[in-house]
């Protein structure tokens, strides 16, 4: 087996490159930092390649979580005998930021008898500005081969595989042994003198990009556009997922009314109609709205807009002890935690990233979609507002989110100005990419995966904390009475924890089977309902909830509840993995639940207080 | 005129003389890595208000900059935007 090694500087088209070699659909956006872990794939022009993808680095000296991960793949993958390959990317217009490592690493190969091969990237956007380079002086200067390529268009991807190909079949064809004995000083001075002389030239690359920094940057101009796309994000869960979400609704109830009544045996009736259509579907019918939420925070990340917002959000954020890095990871935790917590590697202040670790779990993830939509249905009405120009439940969610991100916000900055001093600090430098037209194939195909993911993920657990509770719910009077079941028996065992919330123990059984995953809330509902209910027809969770005697203060209770504690079994082990040790995982499920519950109580008295 | 890079004004464009001490040394390497290197010319393209961090331009590149960094790189003012 062959391996070839791609690495580049950050935003420099390295997972692009690798996902048209390689034909898989590795996470690409317009924002340096991307890609913070190793990915593999095998070439199918290439039989018996391994293509490896490393995260961006903008030298072999390394500052940050990824770059330390890219130099040490970088630095093992010098000494493996398997590595026949080095292919550094660059990004061709913007040569000044990529010269240094280029040559870093030419040295390094040189140094390990590894070839190396230079892709000048992006040049289909000279072509389109009529700007020439002199890619074979270029060559000369830096004793490597430079191959234009665009990873883009595809242009030159031919050639660089014949090119692989040749090098592979062809060992004697080795790098020069030049720069072996050049110090780091030395070729940084001879990186900026090169791409003085052979970088672009004009201002025709950073017009466009200058035009919309004048307004998406602008001191006031700025700040209302940040918030209406942020708005407008959330706003778009409720009203572009709504017609799909009806569509699956319609389609399991279709389908309940026809597999159900055909089923002869009447527990495995009342199983299929009780944990499968209302326990499973009722979390199906939320997908829709993950798809939309990756499809518009990718459309952001794609466009060049992240890394605007991420300066916008600096200087509050900073205030909180975080930066305005810590917005990309926060906003992907709006996602999922998950790539949330792996984006925060990019952050190289640890002091920052462990309080953006810490805001991560309290940001409104897709797992809570799910209970909020469904609450907020249950309790606020379907109307407009502002002459039919803002939805109320959309309004009520951007506040969710809201409440979400300022807890997560209060807490940092509780843990920063009370530990002010017991940490070292680092500044702020933030490469701004060019704006892009976004890359929809990509786009589509990320939401796509990403609710796919977020199906066989949380649909097993959804499946099996619905048959154990379907299980302990039906028997042993087989459904005649939930209050009376095995789980009847320990909810209302549990039920005086739950009492100060005035919530019944239906709700403290789905509230504790959630801390494995939240969506799971909704599924255990759906089968607790389902039990209860006699007929066979599927009725929408959200009218059960309305019957069942939930009150509004009970509801909000939950809202907060939900917004605040760490209910993810998943983020608890990632978490622990990137830190090397389960303390602060285990202290933020403690800290956060107990957090939680306090705050659901207060607002279960308010309400009362308020609306009596 | 000597200044630092975030006293600089949009419009405005210096040249980095140097960095201060106070700024750690892998910082001053990877500003030069940036292309931050005493003698190059940048430009100052945004300077938005609040304390938000300035957006420069150096070479071909843009990055955005804020005032605990921008206050250790020296430079001289080349270009006044009055």
């Amino acid at each position: 087996m062959t391996k070839i090694i791609l690495i580049g500087s950050p935003n420099s088209g390295k997972s692009l490159l690798f996902n048209k070699l390689t034909g898989l659909h590795q996470k690409v956006a317009n924002f340096p930092g991307i890609t913070v872990d190793v990915a593999t794939g095998t070439v199918p022009q290439l039989p018996g390649v391994t293509l490896i993808d490393f995260p961006g680095t903008y030298s072999l000296q390394p500052i940050s979580g990824e770059e330390r991960l890219a130099t040490s793949y970088f630095n093992a993958a010098l000494t493996d005998p398997d590595v026949n390959l080095v292919l550094c990317l660059i990004d061709i217009t913007r040569l000044e930021k990529s010269l240094y490592f280029t040559l870093q690493v030419i040295r390094e190969c040189n140094r390990h008898g590894k070839q190396v091969l230079v892709l000048a990237n992006m040049m289909d956007v000279l072509a389109r500005h009529k700007i020439e380079v002199d890619l074979s002086g270029l060559a000369r200067q830096i004793k490597a081969p430079v191959i234009p390529i665009s990873a883009r268009t595809g242009l030159g991807l031919d050639a660089l595989v014949k090119r692989i190909e040749h090098n592979r079949t062809n060992p004697k064809d080795r790098s020069h042994a030049e720069f072996v004995d050049i110090s780091d000083e030395v070729l940084r001075k001879h990186a900026h003198r090169l791409s003085s002389a052979y970088g672009p030239r004009g201002d025709l690359l950073i017009k466009t990009q200058t035009k919309l920094d004048r307004f998406f940057l602008h001191s006031i101009l700025g700040g209302f556009a940040f918030f209406a796309i942020m708005y407008l994000l959330f706003q778009s869960i409720f009203t572009w997922a709504a017609p799909a979400m009806d569509a699956v609704e319609s389609l399991l109830s279709i389908l309940s009314d026809l597999v159900v009544p055909a089923i002869g045996n009447q527990t495995v009736r009342d199983f299929t109609a009780d944990a499968i259509f209302s326990g499973i579907g009722a979390f199906l019918v939320f997908v829709p709205q993950i798809f939309v939420l990756t499809f518009v925070i990718g459309l952001l990340e794609d466009s060049g807009y992240m890394a605007r917002a991420a300066l916008i959000c600096h200087k509050p954020l900073r205030l909180f002890g975080l930066t305005g890095k810590s917005f990309i990871p926060m906003l992907s935790g709006v996602a999922c935690a998950i790539p949330g917590i792996y984006a925060a590697r990019s952050i190289e202040s640890p002091r920052k990233r462990l309080l953006t670790y810490m805001a991560i779990p309290l940001m409104p993830c897709s797992a809570r979609l799910p209970v909020y939509t469904l609450l907020i249905a249950a309790f606020i009405p379907q109307t407009t507002a502002l002459a039919g120009l803002v939805g109320v439940q959309g309004l009520a969610m951007f506040g969710m989110y809201f409440f979400g991100m300022l807890c997560g916000l209060l807490i940092t900055g509780l843990v920063f100005h009370t530990n002010k001093n017991k940490f070292s600090d680092l500044p702020f430098v933030l490469e701004m990419p060019p704006y892009r037209v976004p890359a929809w194939g990509p786009l589509v195909r990320n939401s796509w995966n990403r609710s796919k993911h977020f199906v066989t993920k949380a649909g097993p657990i959804i499946f099996t904390v619905s048959v154990v509770i379907w299980v302990l719910g039906y028997f042993p009077n087989y459904g005649t009475d939930l209050g009376d079941s095995w789980l009847g028996q320990f909810g209302q065992f549990i039920e005086p924890l739950f009492a100060p919330l005035g919530i019944d123990w239906r709700y403290g059984v789905a509230i504790l089977s959630s801390f494995l995953a939240r969506e799971v809330f909704v599924g255990t509902l759906g089968t607790l309902f389902g039990i209860e209910g006699a007929e066979d027809n599927m009725v929408p969770l959200v009218e059960q909830i309305q019957s069942s005697g939930l009150s509004l203060g009970s509801g909000m209770a939950l809202l907060v509840f939900f917004a605040i504690a760490l209910m993810c079994v998943s983020t608890l082990a990632i978490l622990t993995r990137e830190r090397g040790s389960s303390k602060l995982a285990i202290t933020m499920l403690a800290a956060y639940s107990i957090f939680a519950y306090l705050a659901a109580v207060l607002t279960y008295r308010l309400t009362l207080l308020i609306a009596g | 005129m000597k200044k630092n890079l975030w006293s600089l004004q949009a419009g405005d464009r210096g040249r980095i003389t140097g960095f201060d001490e106070v700024l750690a040394e892998k910082y001053r390497i990877r500003l030069m890595e940036l292309g931050f290197h005493p003698g190059e010319v940048v430009s100052c393209l945004q300077a938005p208000s609040f304390g938000t961090p300035k957006v420069y331009r150096v070479a071909n590149t843009i990055f955005s900059i804020d005032d605990e960094v921008g206050i250790h790189i020296d430079v001289d003012l080349v270009v006044c935007r009055d």
